[in-house]
């Protein structure tokens, strides 16, 4: 079993400039962030720049095939951006001793032909430069200029580190159905949407699965106390099934199998599962969808319990008030997007010392944030019945 | 946490927990009581509400937010919060959050701020994982850490080793009657 502890790597800071909603972005990153905004304020774009930086690193990804997969340079830039300005991401990566072990930067321009090109590409460790295009070659021969030296394994020797590290990232927004229909995604591995939990479960060694059940049920049992035992199990055809058994007023409990379970217990369990079954950074869109407000309350504990063992940084976007009603939630942890006319701009809520004064005088962090992130007419909206 | 102490002393005086309302604060609560109290004429109802900081003392508190309380109704105020009853198992608390037992305050009832005091006890723990689940990180802003209420929640369905209403109740005065109240109920519904 891995006890990574401390040493795992995470995102400790990211800059953006021009990144689709996102003029001017400039964050720290903790090992748990929750990000909070209206519709489109661009929860989803945000999570998506971990995923770029992961494409770039993936077999059969790169940096054209990335940028390709997002529309293009064009697509990609934000609206509140003049014409020709370069889109910018800029990353610290650190562990817990060292908050700024590496920094990596890419900026990123099209050319006449609407090729993406490279016009900076920067690593740096410990503060001192690694790298940093565009170099001599760079000059002469402009064709360079389409690859980062991230992607290439003969020329990222000396920060393989950093690309091992965006390739860890991963990315679920989990899909009930498909974890109990797992035929419709066969074959797939790290399936985002839940396709092959199930056979996930089958194929990590039996030790490893029943000690992370086990930590799963421990989690779950904040919101969901009458859940005794978590296991995998094989009905007469051989076919694995995820179950439960539950306290019941029968003294020998209940087994309940994943079909029984609802929507969002599946996915929360797939989730968890997630956050343990790897050491990379893990992006969550809503895991609050298709859960009872009483469970949903408590995902922010779950998750707490779960990575203080795995220590791998969650990235969770949300819509609910009942997850932000948690009181262990870090001010500093929480993410705040704000549309305005020149972009969606960013802050922890730790940076308002309004939210702080709120919160002294006995209102929770739902109460305190989520009106700022209400949309601007929302009461438009009212129009239309309430 | 509030709900799992609640169904913890529930169990405790041998009834079976029925469905858990509000968990909205006291305001909240205090604008459904009169619902809450009507129904507690059919069924046997437990109302726990803390008084935190509030200038009023308990029996005040009752008289004017409840005068006429129905039959099955107990309507308790904890002195401070919650907090102070899980510290008046002291014995078992200690060895959940791994300190000294002599750490425990020895009359919690009258600890000023018994979830400040939880996480100060819980900051001198010997196991690292207490200390990172209950003690908030420096900047974060908050008065608990990540998984304080999971902990104790886990302290408080926590069977053998875990919280014993019972022996808190020796040196917690509001919980003994709590506990007296609930058994009243206990047998005037059966």
């Amino acid at each position: 079993m891995r006890e990574t502890g401390s040493r795992a790597l995470r995102f400790t800071s990211i800059h953006l400039e021009n990144w689709r909603n996102f003029a001017l972005v400039e964050v720290d990153l903790q090992r748990r962030v929750f990000l909070v905004g209206p519709n489109a304020s661009g929860k989803s774009n945000f999570l998506d720049v971990f995923r770029f930086l992961h494409d770039i690193v993936s077999v059969g990804g790169g940096f054209q095939e990335a940028v390709r997969r997002r529309g293009g340079v064009s697509s990609l830039r934000c609206l509140a951006a003049r014409r020709y300005s370069d889109l910018v991401v800029r990353v610290g990566i650190g562990g817990e001793e060292d908050l700024s072990a590496w920094e990596y930067e890419l900026r990123f321009t099209q050319d006449k032909r609407q090729r993406p090109v490279i016009k900076k590409e920067q690593v740096s460790r410990q503060g001192s430069e690694l790298l940093s295009r565009p170099i001599d070659q760079d000059q002469r021969d402009p064709e360079r200029l389409t690859q980062t030296y991230l992607e290439q394994v003969n020329v990222n020797q000396d920060f393989r580190e950093v690309a091992d590290f965006f390739a860890s990232v991963r990315y679920l927004h989990i899909v009930p159905q498909l974890v109990r229909e797992p035929d419709r995604s066969v074959g797939r591995r790290d399936d985002p949407f839940g396709g092959d939990f199930l056979e996930q479960l089958v194929r990590t060694a039996e030790k490893t699965r029943n000690a992370w059940l086990r930590r799963i049920r421990d989690a779950l049992r904040v919101a969901v106390p009458q859940l005794n035992e978590l296991e995998l199990w094989r009905d007469v055809r051989g076919t694995p099934h995820l179950r439960g058994k539950y306290e019941h007023w029968r003294p020998q409990g209940a087994w309940q199998t994943e079909e029984r379970f609802s929507d969002g217990t599946l996915r929360l369990m797939g989730l968890l599962w997630a956050s343990l079954a790897g050491s990379g950074p893990l992006l969550l869109e809503e895991p609050e969808l298709s859960l009872h407000p009483d469970v949903v309350r408590f995902i922010p504990q779950m998750f707490a319990r779960i990575q203080r063992r795995s220590s791998r940084q969650i990235l969770i976007s949300t819509h609910s008030t009942d997850l932000l009603r948690d009181d262990g939630i870090g001010l500093d942890e929480v993410l705040l997007l704000e549309p305005g006319t020149e972009g969606t701009s960013m802050q922890p809520a730790s940076s308002y010392a309004e939210i702080r004064e709120l919160l002294q005088g006995g209102l929770n962090l739902a109460e305190a944030v989520i009106p700022r992130t209400r949309p601007q007419r929302a009461e438009q909206l009212t129009l239309f019945g309430d | 946490m509030d709900e799992a102490v609640v169904r913890r002393l529930v169990e405790h005086v041998g009834a079976r927990p029925g469905p858990v309302h509000g968990r909205n604060g006291k305001i909240h609560l205090r604008q459904r009581l009169r619902g809450y109290n009507r129904a507690a004429h059919l069924s046997p109802w437990v109302v726990l509400v803390d008084l935190n900081h509030d200038a009023e003392c308990a029996p005040p508190l009752q008289l004017s937010w409840l005068p006429n309380p129905a039959p099955y109704m107990c309507f308790r105020v904890a002195v401070r919060e919650v907090e102070a009853w899980l510290l008046s198992d002291r014995d078992h608390l200690a060895r959940f959050i791994s300190i000294p037992v002599a750490q425990v305050p020895l009359n919690p009832e009258a600890v000023d701020d018994p979830k400040h005091t939880m996480v100060e006890l819980a900051r001198i723990s010997r196991r690292r994982e207490i200390r990172e689940d209950m003690v908030p990180r420096p900047g974060s802003g908050r008065m608990v850490g990540p998984a304080y209420t999971s902990r104790l929640v886990e302290f408080v369905l926590g069977g053998a080793t875990g919280w014993r209403p019972e022996v808190a109740a020796r040196s917690s005065d509001s919980l003994d009657r709590c506990l007296r109240c609930l058994r009243r109920l206990v047998k005037g519904s059966k």
